[in-house]
């Protein structure tokens, strides 16, 4: 065993998660969004996105307007919620914008799903984020992956698998 | 020196490009698409705009701690041809009827409200023709009275693609409404709550 082939195996593994977490960061500044791409979980967007799409955020903006779909997260709610603005107050002095959200495939808007007493979203504390782009289905294997404890496994015995075998 | 990882090294990078250049092609084709179709100067008309104004005290109706709320419904007709939305990476369109108002004791609040929306999945369903619909949801604003404002009726729409990005814009024709103040009975209703309460 040379150790010095080994040390170099491990400083490329470590340049390519350090380049993916370097890119995630920078994306992360550029939409001013601590997510900027998210994978979407529930079905209460059909028929417009189903579980599994992938969507691509922006927060340089300042206000919504009415229909845009935004994703915020709810105070002690781990899961970020993605759904459409129905209603905007903006107060033109004081820049502070309130929301309050829908999601297409859902009856009633979101108040139930709001922190406690809360009936609006404010747009600089709870918005993560406005989706702007859309690539349907392709996040289907991040959820496969957390959801499934037999896919995780598989793929951790890949990776290690690959690790072992490939030579330089 | 060839190994089966070097191979699916270069086909995964290959596709990964391909799908990338294909999706790039998809945008652009699609975007150009919508310009030659002129879809941001589509129009609407708006008509006979009836509003109601209810009072009510439900937390889901946009109350505080039991405090009156006023709550507005419209019925209204409606007219527009949205079918030139529809190409071949259409995959649906989200149309929202909203009304755009001031505050009225703090003039510097801009609001805008959905009415009455909808979602079209086929071309067949995108010619628009209402008559006498009622509106979907019951709006109150943020403070306690509607009533007494103007309100400007939009239609907008927004485009949801198979994939790339969402495309939104409004139909020409704006329709403004008066609302009526009002009455003095739901002033005092609200005061003889007030001194139950106590």
């Amino acid at each position: 065993m040379n150790l010095r082939l080994e040390l170099t195996r491990f400083l490329n593994l470590c340049f390519a998660l350090a380049s993916a977490f370097m890119f995630w960061k920078g994306l992360s500044i550029v939409t001013n969004s601590h997510s900027p791409i998210v994978v979407v979980l529930s079905g209460s967007m059909e028929p417009a996105f189903q579980r599994g799409d992938i969507l691509f955020l922006w927060n340089r903006n300042e206000l919504n307007k009415v229909g845009d779909v935004v994703v915020y997260e709810v105070d002690n709610k781990e899961i970020p919620i993605v759904h459409r603005v129905l209603r905007e107050h903006v107060d033109e002095t004081s820049g502070k914008q309130l929301l309050l959200t829908k999601g297409d495939n859902n009856a009633g808007n979101d108040i139930p799903l709001y922190a406690k007493r809360k009936i609006y979203l404010h747009k600089e504390k709870d918005i993560v984020g406005t989706v702007k782009g859309y690539i349907p289905q392709l996040g289907y294997i991040t959820i496969w992956i957390s959801e499934n404890k037999y896919a995780k496994m598989g793929l951790m015995g890949l990776i290690a698998l690959s690790a072992l075998l490939s030579n330089e | 020196m060839f190994s089966l990882s070097q191979r699916f090294q270069q086909t995964s990078n290959q596709a990964l490009s391909f799908a990338i250049f294909a999706a790039a092609f998809v945008v652009a084709t699609f975007c150009a698409q919508l310009y030659q179709d002129n879809v941001f100067g589509l129009s609407s008309s708006i008509g006979n705009i009836q509003p109601q104004i209810n009072v009510r005290t439900s937390r889901f109706y946009g109350s505080v701690n039991g405090r009156p709320k006023e709550n507005l419904k419209i019925s209204f007709d409606l007219e527009s041809d949205l079918t030139p939305l529809f190409n071949w990476n259409t995959k649906q369109i989200f149309v929202y009827l909203t009304a755009e108002y001031n505050g009225l004791k703090k003039p510097s609040v801009k609001s805008e409200v959905t009415l009455w929306d909808s979602i079209i999945t086929d071309k067949e369903g995108a010619v628009i023709s209402l008559n006498n619909a009622k509106s979907k949801y019951s709006v109150w604003d943020i403070e306690e009275k509607l009533s007494d404002r103007n309100l400007t009726f939009k239609l907008h729409w927004n485009i949801q693609p198979w994939i790339g990005p969402l495309v939104y814009g409004e139909t020409n024709g704006e329709s403004p409404v008066t609302l009526p103040q009002t009455k003095p009975k739901s002033q005092s209703a609200r005061t003889s709550k007030r001194s139950e309460a106590v």
